[in-house]
């Protein structure tokens, strides 16, 4: 019954959570149905392994954490990793509905799953750069390197679509070409 | 032309500046108009991506918040009670063999977990005959029908081998008395869990059905209707019982307090010895 009781205790928070869980599937995977899946198996693990979350760490994270280690986990199983993680532009453009706008959901798409979901843990799910980190294995500078890096690049399009002649001025900016190269 | 790297840009626009700093950048931006327009692009792509990715979210909540399949974590109790809700014990216990697959979409997810707690029954939207036997048909197991309870007419023998899949204190009991004879006995499941399922008919009517499984706890008896089928939960003895069937709350009380007052296994002591009913159906309603 210890077990049962227990296994209730993270059951209401998943609950909870469930449409940013599966937003955050969504941003991984890139569509809709797949993301649906990724997420039972991994809310499967979640529930049979329960006695792997740890009381006081954020719910959220650690389940966003198991998402992105089972997405990973199934990944490496495949013959074609890369091929698998990228995503269809249509496919992923349907994840917005008929509000998103072209330019934006054309950037994410673009974007490696990873950085897709810096961008969310840290813009959306306003996470700090530790946790943020913790949820996708990787340090607290690489969350912040990787930012940086597509802030500037999505910053730049905007710019571009804006200004089309561009600006030298902004280019004088950064002389060693470092945005966008880390 | 003030030169300032986007990392310093970008903890501005996210506010992870030290108020300092802020001031600091602030004042170049009043006097840059370079660094001020890369402020403005971004700020625009940082409130770019937060609309995009509240618009995910704010569709998502609505595919969760549409309550309309079953679900993949559906507690046995619930699992059981809402699947017999649908169309009757007897429709659902046929459409169990018709092997539908499981919804498997979110929203079933968010339903199911949401059916943890046994909510009330509403009864508000009659379920479809498919998501009835969609429901029941994740009571199945390999065990179903690979485990032999091939002397159905033995309730000992029965009570043998239901004890060894789901616990040692597993009642069979005979009702003969109360007007309902034992017809058969299956092994279904609750996720991993394996559940018994004990099935009697009475002289007319839909059938009555006592389902046993592994629990800690002990609990008193309470009684739940789900449309026309009443139900009684219990647990004693490291077993949790559902009695569940087309009855009035006191008679299914009565017939609880019976099986619970009763021995463990009554094949021995009633079945054979004084039971007027005909012999048993074969497991399935068919013999192999």
């Amino acid at each position: 019954m210890e077990a049962e009781e227990f296994h209730d205790s993270i059951r209401p928070g998943l609950i909870a959570m469930l449409p940013r869980l599966k937003r955050f599937a969504d941003l991984l995977v890139g569509e809709r149905t797949e993301a649906t899946a990724l997420l039972r198996r991994a809310l499967h693990f979640m529930l049979a392994e329960q006695h792997r979350y740890l009381q006081g760490r954020a719910l959220d994270g650690w389940a966003f954490a198991e998402i992105y280690r089972q997405w990973l986990a199934e990944l490496g199983h495949h013959a074609d990793p890369m091929g698998q993680a990228k995503v269809d532009e249509a496919r992923f453009a349907e994840l917005f509905g008929d509000d998103g706008d072209a330019l934006t959901t054309g950037f994410l798409a673009s974007l490696p799953a990873q950085q897709r979901l810096t961008l969310l843990l840290i813009y959306a799910e306003k996470f700090d750069y530790v946790e943020a980190g913790r949820v996708l294995d990787i340090s607290a500078d690489t969350i912040a390197t990787r930012l940086v890096r597509t802030s500037a690049i999505f910053a730049d399009r905007l710019g571009a679509t804006a200004q089309p002649q561009g600006s030298a001025d902004i280019t004088a900016l950064f002389p060693q070409g470092g945005r966008g190269s880390s | 032309m003030t030169e300032l790297s986007d990392e310093l840009l970008v903890a501005y626009v996210d506010g992870q500046l030290a108020r300092k700093q802020t001031h600091a950048v602030e004042k170049v931006l009043e006097q840059d108009d370079v660094i001020a327009r890369r402020v403005k692009a971004l700020q625009d792509a940082h409130s770019r991506l937060e609309a995009a990715f509240e618009t995910i979210l704010a569709g998502e909540e609505l595919v969760v918040a549409k309550p309309e399949h079953a679900g993949l974590f559906v507690p046995w109790a619930a699992a059981v009670k809402i699947g017999l809700a649908g169309v009757g014990l007897a429709a659902s216990l046929m459409m169990m063999i018709a092997g539908y697959g499981w919804p498997l979409s979110l929203p079933d997810f968010a339903r199911s977990f949401s059916d943890l707690n046994d909510p009330g029954y509403t009864g508000s939207i009659a379920p479809s005959w498919r998501e009835t036997a969609a429901r029941a048909q994740g009571l199945l197991s390999r065990e179903s029908l690979e485990v032999g309870l091939e002397s159905q007419s033995n309730l000992d023998l029965i009570a043998v081998q239901l004890g060894q899949a789901v616990g040692p204190g597993l009642k069979l009991p005979n009702l003969d008395r109360d007007g309902y004879r034992f017809v058969r006995a299956q092994l279904l499941r609750s996720g991993e869990e394996r559940l018994a399922q004990l099935l009697y008919l009475g002289t007319s009517g839909a059938p009555l059905a006592l389902y046993g499984m592994k629990s800690g706890a002990s609990e008193a008896p309470s009684f739940k209707r789900y449309g026309e089928i009443g139900s009684v939960a219990w647990s004693e003895d490291g077993i949790s019982y559902l009695l569940a069937g087309e009855a009035e709350e006191p008679a299914l009380m009565q017939l609880a307090a019976r099986i619970r007052s009763g021995p463990q296994t009554a094949g021995s002591e009633g079945a054979k010895a004084d039971s007027p009913t005909p012999p048993p159906l074969p497991v399935g309603g068919a013999k192999p």
